[in-house]
């Protein structure tokens, strides 16, 4: 009997395992058929199977959609639109985390009266659709001076993100001990000084989830880039829907594919690295005093 | 070393709807050892924060030698805290721990090591100066939280229950510790627990708080001989003091009450005469387990000491002592027995009542009848 419990390869097993496989599977699908179609030539995916490995390996679907490709007007390819990507993404993420690690600090460490009726309606911020603030959104921006510039999405995107980061920290930082922050001030560390002595080296599990979240949908975002960016300053959301839509004779699946993945790979790179800190903040406890 | 004084303290948390603080008096010697001890929720961490400057006061004020600090900012006050919780700082070395507030105060580099080296031997923790908070254990997390406190070496010493996270024995230890620290320091302490034992065993003086307010302040034997009411005489001591109400009688030999076992025997017991007041109506008589013991030849004389047999319901040895229970008057009460000369539970004992420090209550009021 033990010998058979310890063998593990009892029939539940291995329907278990099988159904996770196949679950494995039905996510990768897409994923595999774009990896492979954006390696294959045209006419191999014309002729060939959807599923089929490409009968010659080529790049020349990635190299086109780099620099070649057509989105609209322009044949530059999506190169300079991923350049802008960065450009928008890296600021309005660095930005909105660290907004929110000060935002939930004061609203966890510091609360005033009406702190926590302010980080209710904060909340409110979460739920709030896109398209509902697109217009008067628009008219701020361009009351700034802001309009269609990548200044003016990294402010529409820190405003955004806030009231998620802030919801991240200030759980988190509600869970560790109030007694820590008072044995600081005893010691005479001031606002700053905890924050930054204190708290700030306690959040690195809490900042990985704030950086991929916030990388994620600032980076995958296309509403936001679409309305109140245009022509040079869009981002690469916007550039692969003009490549793919830009039609100029025979359509190209392996360049689309190729534009795909080149629109994907940051944040697919940004979860392979941080992904382990991702896990381990949305479970992290409390911090041991 | 300071002296503290705590005048007519109140606090009400914002929103609250009773006031936490009712007005605390306290005066504080400088280098003296004050507990303050009450049940959990009586406001005992209330009163230190406000001493602390954590929480502002909502009236009264808070004296140190002569100056009113009570709007200052904590770090102004010069007092350190020990917290139930240590609150070491997770992220940082035990010296990073200790030095922390010293750098923060702008203390040079060289002293800082030697502040730092000196807390460390004081308190045996310098090979630990290394290692990060969370690879110590309990005890030497403690030890770590004390030495904070001790390396500015601040006018006032604040103790919120700094040994409730340990196990017994060691609390044990670290209580002695304690206690040789202050008498070589002589610093001015505040010490809370809500462990009366502690309480007693530290003390210069006691503060007994209920429910945010002051109920008896006084050294360890008054507050344990002569509590001012129940509510103080029921907290300390353990086992507590057994309450059973009597009336008072006359009789020719002076003035007595009459106490009944579970078989309904008799036994009149003397009290003093400042009880005269009281002739014909009922008291709660306190009386502590060690009242009530077995007979001995040398207290037989004392006209204050009286014999009686009583049926033994239960038995707890304790080691030194077995404490019995016997029923007077349809309540248990607790008597401390010699563990040389057992008693068996549902066997009867002689038993000596010794009414010299025996304790009267006004039922009414519940506040102790004080000899005139
Ligand atoms: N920050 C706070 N806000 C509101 N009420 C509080 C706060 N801290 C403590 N209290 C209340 O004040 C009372 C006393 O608490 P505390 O001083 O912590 O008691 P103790 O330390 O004696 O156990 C309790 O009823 C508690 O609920
Ligand atoms: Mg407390």
């Amino acid at each position: 009997m033990t010998d058979v419990v310890r063998t593990g390869f009892r029939p539940s097993r291995i329907a278990i395992y099988g159904v996770l496989l196949l679950a494995c599977l039905v996510y990768l699908i897409p994923l595999i058929i774009m990896l492979i179609t954006s390696f294959k030539t045209p006419l191999d995916i014309r002729t060939g199977n959807l599923l089929a490995l490409p009968t010659d390996w080529t790049v020349v679907g990635w190299t086109k959609a780099w620099s070649e490709a057509c989105t609209g007007v322009q044949c530059n390819g999506v190169s300079g639109y991923f350049w802008n990507s960065f450009k928008m993404t890296v600021p309005a993420v660095l930005i909105s985390t660290l907004l929110g690690a000060f935002n939930g600090y004061v609203l966890s460490k510091w609360k005033f009266k009406g702190s926590d009726l302010l980080f209710g309606m904060l909340l409110f911020g979460c739920f709030v659709p896109f398209q509902v603030v697109l217009l008067p959104m628009a008219a701020t921006l361009g009351k700034l001076g802001l309009a269609n510039t990548t200044t003016g999405l990294v402010l529409v995107h820190v405003i955004y993100g806030v009231a998620f980061t802030t919801l991240f920290f200030r759980n988190y930082y509600v869970a560790i001990p109030d007694a820590l922050i008072k044995a600081a001030r005893l010691d005479g560390a001031g606002f700053f000084t905890i924050f930054f002595r204190i708290l700030l080296p306690l959040s690195t599990p809490i900042f990985m989830v704030s950086l991929i979240w916030q990388f994620t949908q600032i980076w995958n975002d296309f509403l936001f880039g679409v309305v109140f960016a245009s022509g040079d300053s869009q981002p690469i959301t916007v550039a692969l829907n003009n490549l793919v839509n830009t039609s100029t004779g025979v359509k190209e699946y392996n360049v689309d594919m190729a534009a795909a993945m080149i629109a994907a790979l940051p944040t697919l790179v940004v979860y392979i690295v941080a992904g382990k800190y991702f896990i381990r903040g949305l479970t992290a406890g409390s911090v041991k005093g | 070393m300071a002296q503290l004084e705590l005048r007519d303290i109140r606090k009400t948390y914002a929103g609250a709807l009773d006031e936490t603080l009712k007005g605390i008096n306290i005066d504080i010697a400088s280098g003296e050892f004050l507990t303050l001890v009450g049940p959990s929720g009586c406001g005992k961490s209330t009163l230190m924060n406000s001493i602390a400057g954590l929480e502002t006061i909502t009236g009264g004020s808070i004296v140190v030698d002569g100056e009113d600090i009570s709007g200052m900012e904590p770090k102004d006050r010069d007092i350190a805290m020990v917290f139930q919780s240590y609150a070491l700082y997770p992220t940082m070395s035990v010296r990073e721990n200790i030095a922390f507030g010293l750098k923060i105060r702008g203390m040079p580099k060289e002293e800082v090591r030697q502040e730092v080296e000196r807390v460390a031997d004081l308190l045996q923790i310098s090979p630990l100066l290394d290692k990060k908070p969370s690879r110590l254990s309990g005890g030497q997390q403690q030890r770590v939280a004390m030495g904070r406190a001790l390396a500015r070496r601040p006018k006032i010493y604040l103790f919120d229950e700094p040994l409730s996270n340990l196990d017994a024995k060691l609390r044990v230890e670290m209580r002695t510790e304690i206690k040789k620290l202050h008498q070589r320091l002589r610093t001015t302490i505040v010490y809370v627990t809500h462990d009366q034992i502690e309480a007693m065993t530290l003390a210069d003086r006691i503060a007994v708080l209920r429910d945010g307010e002051l109920q008896q302040l006084g050294t360890p034997k008054e507050v344990y001989d002569t509590p001012e009411n129940l509510f103080v005489a029921s907290f300390m001591g353990s086992p507590s003091m057994s309450f059973i109400e009597v009336a008072i009688d006359r009789s020719d030999t002076g003035l007595s009450v009459t106490l009944e076992g579970s078989d309904g025997r008799r036994l009149a017991l003397p009290v003093p005469a400042y009880l005269e007041n009281w002739v014909g109506k009922r008291v709660v008589l306190g009386i502590r387990p060690e009242h009530i013991s077995q007979p001995d030849e040398q207290k037989r004389d004392n006209p204050m000491v009286e014999e009686g047999r009583f049926t033994v319901e239960v038995t707890e040895p304790t080691g030194p002592d077995v404490i019995a229970v016997i029923r007077l008057n349809g309540i248990d009460v607790q008597c401390r027995l010699d563990a040389e000369h057992p008693v068996e539970w549902g066997e009867e004992a002689e038993l000596m009542f010794d009414m010299r420090k025996v304790v009267f209550f006004d039922p009414e009021s519940e506040k102790r009848i004080r000899p005139q």
